[in-house]
């Protein structure tokens, strides 16, 4: 078994595994038919009814659920990415969920009161919500540099402050919409500008924006980043074995600094390509936990740039085609039970790789000295 | 580490002292007396009937109690709880913790101790930690205590008072082992001195009727002397022997040629034979004819005046230490395992902070140097801890092969990995060193331990360093890799390099210097240059026994 298939296999299998539990769970609750049934509904919705549209069906039966599977697949790439890039140097990122808010928030107040053309407000708009990112995980990345606080600890407590800060303040205060005309909005930011939305690229019949590209660009960079660049080698040097970078020259805290902004940009991205691309502006609230879901999809890749953005992907597919579960009655939070399963078994993996590591070590350990 | 043949008798009422070099199995012996390691042969004897230890605890219901270096404490517990840890005084099953404080205080006050029971562990000094384990031992009803090197973590008013400690538990009947090395504080408070050399007990002593000298001479073992003295000649490269015919005996009242031993692991008996034939072939007589002819005239390479650095525990590591080093040469840096060797090194390495004195280290300041500025100017290191310091186990061997150059060529073009000339280049010198698998490819971690260092000591040497400072760089090696480390080393001297090589093992330090250092408590007390070097007096000057000698 080659090293590449020893990295890929278990997360495959996990999530196989994962999705073979739940196909079971509605089988004994519902029966086995209606199981495989929702599967399937679950599958057109993710990828697109195939069969129905080879039939003679419109388009828009395939383009429709591709777009809403890679709207999603791009934010969980995006807060994937940030966790995994984060865990290269060796920290766990827990404060993707306050990176993406910030993020979110710097994306919408930049769509909606800079004016400028398309070609650059949309670029400004994504840069805002990196550094904003970017800016509020170095806070975590100084206090554990500077001070030593867990990062765990840091970034949880960093999601709070945020949530606080920009949910339960900022947007249904000073940040406000104010009412134009006859519209007023009761929480929320204002709307962004046309020129700041990110272009759809199949026009009206799908969701699919410039946010899937952008988000496969930017696993790709830094995947390209870790393995190909200097920088990269001495960020997953640092992460292995602190101790023998800094032996080596390695300017380690810069390093560790340089990867939590990284993340926390990811995770800001993340943020402004969920503002710039479906909501139009910052809502009551950011909904949806994609910060804490980049864990999982982190994890479940690997904690592999590419890898992320495959297990990205493939619950991207299952959660868009989730709702549609519904029509036999089963419950749309199945594909999240799938992806807390797949966590769980890929976790197992990691605890059973140690203990084999451990024996294979054991033998090899020094003889204690007199 | 292990034992052979070691034989130990202890005498009711008596304190009893077992000194050793590191490594001499002065642990490995009390580790089998306190039923941590199991004899692989011999017998053990306790008032004259044969007894076998399956754990510690069986030890304790013997009544025998261990004082380990690192304390066995829980930090936020209270003296009385930590004591009666394992065995509560409980009240319908709950946790009587006034009566647990009063049996305490009542043991404490037998013996002599002050100790507030109700104090957090945490809150009081190393020195009173210390008793509250010797207190434990008492509580348990232990007749035989023993010490690991009890004074290792205490300043020198500590270190009196516990011998008066010591003193007054054998007054009380009791019976105290103590294991050090500092022969100066074991002849002021051991009634006999048992003396471990390289797994073997080579001489049991009256304290009152030997000198500091004496007993270091017992340590280091000159041939003939030691021989005589045992009977039992050591063989002279045997710095680890295998436990198989391990012999440790435990007699309170009486027991002759008693025989107990230790657990060596399978495993590792025939690496260490190997290591024992490698040392032994580079012995002190081959090495001192063969190293003698290049004798180092080149420009200093490191000038370091008064260097004082804190270790890790911030104690005082380095409390004033000079030393040069020319281009061409082998200085070797001899002492007992913790006397500032490795926080030189690291000093050297810009690892760790100078917190006074300097000189200079190729053509710029020593003070204020980092890993980054010591690679710059030439450094190269061979650290002691490979897999923490020098190596990033889970990445490639030709990652690691980069790694201290990878933003030079022909490891990066631009910002960029040259995965091509890094290819080569690995693959090169796994060839010129024979490193097996020669696949730049796998995991570094899927070598071994051997292989792992060739590794290391091809990088740090394609380098072409001009002050090259290696640190054990032959621990755990096998026979091939000993001799191949050896003469890459000599090699390095040869193209000009400035060597500092740091060793636990005498015979390598007398194998491969041109000069030798010795450093006792983070001081030189000993210079040596190549003519005069002398095993025997670098082995006193190593236990601090500078002043009883010119």
């Amino acid at each position: 078994m080659g090293e590449r298939t020893r990295q890929v296999l278990p997360s495959v299998l996990s999530v196989l595994l994962a999705l073979a539990v739940c196909w079971l769970t509605i089988a004994l609750t519902r029966d086995a038919d209606t199981a495989t049934r929702a599967y399937l509904q679950m599958l057109w919705g993710g990828v697109g009814n195939w069969p129905a549209f080879l039939d003679g069906g419109s388009a828009t039966a395939v383009l429709r659920p591709l777009g809403e599977a890679a709207m999603k697949a791009a934010l969980l790439t995006l807060t994937g990415l940030s966790v995994a890039v984060a865990f290269k140097v060796g920290l766990f990122n827990i404060g993707a969920q306050g990176q993406m808010i910030w993020g979110a928030l710097a994306a919408a107040l930049v769509g909606a009161h800079v004016s400028l053309p398309g070609v650059l407000h949309v670029p400004l708009a994504l840069l805002a919500a990196a550094l904003a990112g970017a800016a509020w995980s170095s806070i975590a990345g100084v206090l554990k540099l500077k001070r030593g606080v867990h990062e765990v600890i840091s970034t949880i407590m960093l999601n709070w402050v945020a949530v606080s800060l920009v949910d339960n303040w900022l947007v249904i205060g000073p940040l406000r919409a104010v009412a134009e005309g006859h519209q007023s909005s009761i929480t929320g930011t204002a709307e962004i500008l046309a020129t700041a939305q990110l272009p759809r690229l199949l026009g009206d019949s799908s969701r699919l924006n410039l946010g899937f590209p952008l988000a496969l660009v930017a696993a790709l960079g830094v995947w390209v980043w870790l393995g190909r660049t200097s920088a990269g080698y001495e960020t997953r040097a640092v992460g292995l074995t602190p101790e023998a970078a800094r032996a080596a020259g390695i300017p380690t805290l810069q390093r560790a600094g340089g990867a939590m902004a990284l993340a926390g940009a990811l995770a800001g991205l993340a943020g402004a390509v969920l503002v710039l691309g479906t909501e139009g502006r910052y809502p009551g609230s950011l909904g949806a936990p994609y910060g804490f879901d980049g864990i999982a999809i982190a994890l479940i890749g690997n904690n592999h740039p590419l890898g992320a953005a495959v297990s990205a992907a493939v619950f991207g597919i299952l959660r868009a085609g989730g709702t549609r579960m519904q029509l036999l009655g089963v419950h749309k939070s199945f594909p999240e039970l799938i992806q807390g399963f797949a966590l769980l078994f890929v976790a197992g993996r990691m605890v059973w790789l140690a203990v084999l590591r451990r024996r294979r070590e054991q033998p090899a350990a020094e003889v204690p000295r007199a | 580490m292990s034992l052979e043949d070691a034989s130990l008798d202890i005498v009711p009422g008596e304190l009893l002292a077992v000194v050793g070099e590191n490594g001499a199995g002065k642990s490995s012996l009390m580790n089998v007396l306190y039923g941590l390691y199991h004899p692989d042969a011999g017998t053990f004897l306790m008032d004259g009937k044969p007894v076998r230890l399956r754990s510690p605890r069986d030890a304790i219901a013997r009544g025998i109690g261990m004082v380990h270096q690192h304390f066995m404490l829980v930090p936020t517990l209270t003296v009385a709880e930590n004591v009666v840890l394992g065995r509560e005084p409980t009240r319908r099953g709950l946790l009587d913790l006034d009566r647990a404080c009063d049996e305490v205080a009542t043991t404490a006050k037998r013996f002599g101790f002050q100790l507030d029971p109700r104090a957090r562990v945490d809150t009081l000094t190393v020195g009173s930690q210390q008793k509250v384990e010797i207190v434990k031992a008492l509580h348990r009803g232990a007749q035989v205590l023993i010490l690991d090197e009890p004074t290792a973590v205490l300043t020198p008013q500590e270190s009196d008072e516990l011998a008066q400690v010591m003193r007054g538990l054998v007054a009380q009947g009791r019976t105290v082992v103590l294991i050090s090395h500092k022969l100066k504080e074991v002849l002021g408070v051991a009634d006999r001195v048992a003396v471990m050399r390289r797994g073997r007990t080579v001489a049991e002593v009256r304290a009152a009727e030997t000198t500091v000298s004496a007993l270091a001479s017992l340590m280091v073992g000159e041939g003939s002397r030691g021989a005589a003295l045992t009977g039992v000649p050591a063989p002279p490269g045997a710095v680890v022997s295998d436990a198989r015919d391990a012999q440790a005996g435990l007699a309170p009242l009486d027991a002759q040629d008693a025989r107990g031993g230790t657990a060596a692991s399978a495993p590792g008996v025939f690496d260490a034979r190997r290591e024992a034939a490698a040392t032994a072939a580079s012995g002190p007589l081959d090495a001192k004819s063969e190293g003698a002819g290049t004798v180092a005239s080149g420009p200093p390479v490191l000038d370091a005046k008064d260097l004082r650095a804190k270790g890790d525990n911030s104690r005082p590591a380095l409390q004033g230490v000079s030393l040069t080093v020319r281009a061409g040469e082998i200085v070797g840096i001899a002492g007992v395992d913790g006397n500032g060797q490795r926080e030189l090194a690291e000093v050297l390495t810009g690892l760790r902070a100078l917190e006074g004195g300097g000189g200079t280290l190729l053509g710029g300041p020593l003070a204020g140097l980092t890993p980054a500025l010591a690679k710059a100017r030439g450094v190269g290191h061979v650290p002691e801890d490979r897999l923490a310091r020098a190596v990033v186990k889970a990445m490639t061997v030709e990652e690691n092969v980069a790694l201290g150059r990878h933003r030079q060529p022909p490891f990066a073009r631009g910002p960029w990995v040259d995965f091509k000339g890094r290819r080569e280049r690995a693959t090169r010198l796994l060839a010129t060193y024979d490193v097996r698998p020669p696949d730049p490819t796998v995991a570094l971690q899927a070598l071994s331990g051997g292989n792992q260092q060739k590794v290391v000591v091809a990088r740090e040497l394609d380098a072409d360093p001009k002050l090259l400072v290696v640190v054990q760089p032959t621990r755990g090696l096998d026979i091939g890799a000993v001799a191949q480390v050896h003469a890459r080393l000599r090699e390095a001297k040869a193209r000009g390099a400035g060597v500092v090589m740091v060793s636990l093992d005498l015979e390598e330090v007398l194998a491969l210097s041109d000069r030798v250092y010795v450093l006792y408590e983070g001081r030189v007390t000993g210079h040596f240059p190549r003519k005069d070097l002398d095993e025997r007096e670098l082995g006193r000057r190593m236990l601090g026994a500078e002043s009883d000698h010119g």
